[in-house]
């Protein structure tokens, strides 16, 4: 990554982290809207692009977006969702596995990490593409 | 005789459309907004079952709904899905906790085990919003804060309450069982529901005429006896907590989930513990205003309590006292002490609530009658004047209940009776309204100097 790239994915992404996100929110209704549609999240406090890498052990996965590069960390308080909208099937919970290289999904951040490139998700949509 | 009639109603038309022309100034951009939201709120199903955000916020029953008004509604009425579509009929409604409580089902805990993982919650009114949804610790909405799915808006709160109160079946696919609002759409929504109702807190104390009401104000202001303004400040949603100074609207577990001989629980029926606020839940729900509390009962999450002396009640009992939120109160105070109210003092904070309560119909309902008096549709016109004539209508159930006021519910009855002539008027519909705003004005005179 060149200073050029680094500056701009810095830019790029600040507008994710320059207000604290609310605390709550009823998130369980969350896992019924396709990627890039949460309302006041998609777009402002949200990473969307694809997954680049993945690591089982440490349960992080690399998301490459317009902005740069995001690196999220499952927890267990970490929801995975897996957004079939697509498709027109409804929306299911996944898991860690379920995170593949290539395919685009939307995280979270949990809380405020102002300025981080990478830290903990509170949720993760995975779009599942239809089937050929 | 029928030639010179005709004329006459043909100069009344032409005064009455030159008068529009001149009353009906061009509308501003937010008018629009809130317009547009107006007619999402109650026309647009997007997309879904047939429920629109009006089913269960109906502007008639102060944007609430109770087992009375239930009572009132068509079987093929769109709040009974569950009754007659049969993609519904399991573990999306319980009609007879809707029926006798007035009960909806929400799954605040996820989405994964339907017959089990649900609550069930009373419909939370609309009214005052703009008083209480934000707060130093994110906006809250809903029962216990977390109503809205997104960044948890307020302006996010319609997409949730689509995906779980307006699909068409249980997969909640959106473009199939439904479709989600638009940008646009949450931005007119949110605005609409922001214009309703109070626009501000009152500053209380209020210059009361009744002695019970304002002995009822005294308690509700007195930090050491009733306590009742350390969590509703001057009536509203905000709390002011000794020692941790104001905290907007903040949530509390006070106890409710552990009344007994709850009503929908008496029924046998399965009703979840509410966990509320969060996921797995920490037991804890927001604080909601009180100036809209007397005419939008039940009362509390649960709608466990009918009366607003029973809701007043309920912080002199046990389940309050025992509450973190009572053991909080009663740390803070000097001798220890929790809330302890006899019944004299309940009933005069409930004098109190209804004034209040009252006080605000009466503000909508002036502001309602003189607004039908500027607008050119008479659709419109009729609208507002059947609001007004509703909101009349609790004004005198809510002091007529309280036994309060018989004489301000004497000019109340003559303003309801006024306000329905001018509805079915079709040439003195403005001398009626005018009359009516002056009897609505008499008996706040009555109740406040």
């Amino acid at each position: 990554m060149t200073v050029r790239t680094f500056v701009l994915a810095v830019v790029g992404m600040s507008p994710l982290f320059l207000g604290a996100p609310a605390p709550s929110a009823q998130e369980l209704t969350e896992r019924f809207i396709p990627v890039g549609q949460s309302p006041g999240l998609s777009g402002k406090a949200t990473v969307i692009g694809k997954i680049q890498a993945i690591n089982a052990r440490d349960q992080t996965v690399t998301i490459a977006g317009p902005a740069g590069t995001w690196s999220a960390k499952v927890t267990e308080r970490t929801k995975i969702w897996l957004d079939r909208s697509m498709s027109r099937k409804t929306n299911l919970t996944g898991t860690f596995s379920d995170l593949r290289q290539g395919l685009t999904v939307e995280v979270k951040p949990d809380g405020s990490q102002r300025g981080a490139q990478s830290g903990p998700a509170e949720w993760i949509k995975v779009q599942i593409p239809p089937s050929p | 005789m029928r030639a010179r009639e005709l004329m006459w109603i043909a100069v009344l038309c032409a005064v009455a459309g030159l008068s529009a022309c001149k009353t009906a100034p061009p509308p501003d951009r937010q008018s629009q907004l809130v317009a547009k939201g107006q007619d999402l709120f109650f026309n647009e199903t997007f997309g879904g079952n047939g429920r629109t955000c009006g089913t269960c916020h109906p502007a008639e029953n102060n944007f609430t709904i109770d087992p009375a008004f239930i009572a009132t509604l068509p079987k093929d009425n769109p709040l009974f899905v569950a009754e007659f579509n049969p993609a519904l009929k399991e573990n999306f409604e319980n009609p007879a906790l809707m029926r006798e409580f007035g009960l909806i089902q929400e799954n605040l805990d996820g989405f994964d085990d339907l017959k089990n993982k649900f609550v069930m919650r009373g419909v939370p009114h609309t009214l005052g919003l703009r008083t209480s949804v934000q707060s130093p610790g994110g906006p809250r909405t809903g029962w216990s804060g977390d109503g809205a799915p997104g960044d948890g808006s307020l302006r996010s709160f319609a997409t949730g309450a689509v995906i779980q109160h307006f699909t068409k079946t249980l997969n909640r696919v959106p473009g199939v069982d439904f479709r989600l609002p638009t940008e646009e759409e949450l931005d007119a929504l949110e605005a609409f529901q922001l214009s309703l109702g109070r626009q501000q807190d009152l500053a209380l104390p209020l210059p009361l005429k009744g002695t019970v009401p304002k002995r009822g104000q005294e308690i509700f202001l007195d930090n050491k006896l009733g306590k009742c303004n350390i969590c509703h400040v001057n009536a509203g949603a905000t709390a002011n907590f000794p020692g941790r100074g104001p905290l907007g609207n903040a949530n509390f577990n006070t106890g409710v989930e552990d009344l007994p001989d709850q009503p929908a629980r008496l029924t046998g029926k399965r009703v979840p513990r509410d966990d509320g606020f969060r996921t797995p839940g920490d037991g804890t729900f927001n604080v909601p205003p009180l100036v809209e509390a007397a005419d939008s009962g039940p009362f509390f999450h649960n709608n466990a309590i009918e009366t607003i002396e029973g809701a007043v009640a309920f912080y002199d009992g046990e389940s309050f006292n025992k509450s973190p939120a009572g053991q909080a109160l009663a740390k803070a105070d000097p001798e220890g002490a929790g809330i302890e109210l006899d019944g004299t003092q309940i009933v005069a904070i409930a004098a109190f609530l209804r004034v209040i309560n009252v006080l605000e119909n009466i503000r909508q309902s002036v502001v309602l009658l003189e607004t039908s008096l500027a607008v050119s549709s008479s659709a419109e016109r009729r609208r507002l004047l059947e609001r007004a004539v509703h909101e009349t209508d609790d004004s005198i159930r809510v002091l007529s209940g309280g036994g309060l006021h018989a004489d301000a519910v004497a000019h109340l009855q003559e303003a309801r009776r006024l306000a329905d002539k001018a509805v079915r008027s079709v040439f003195f519909g403005r001398k009626y309204t005018e009359k009516a705003i002056r009897d609505q004005k008499r008996a706040r005179a009555f109740l406040v100097d």
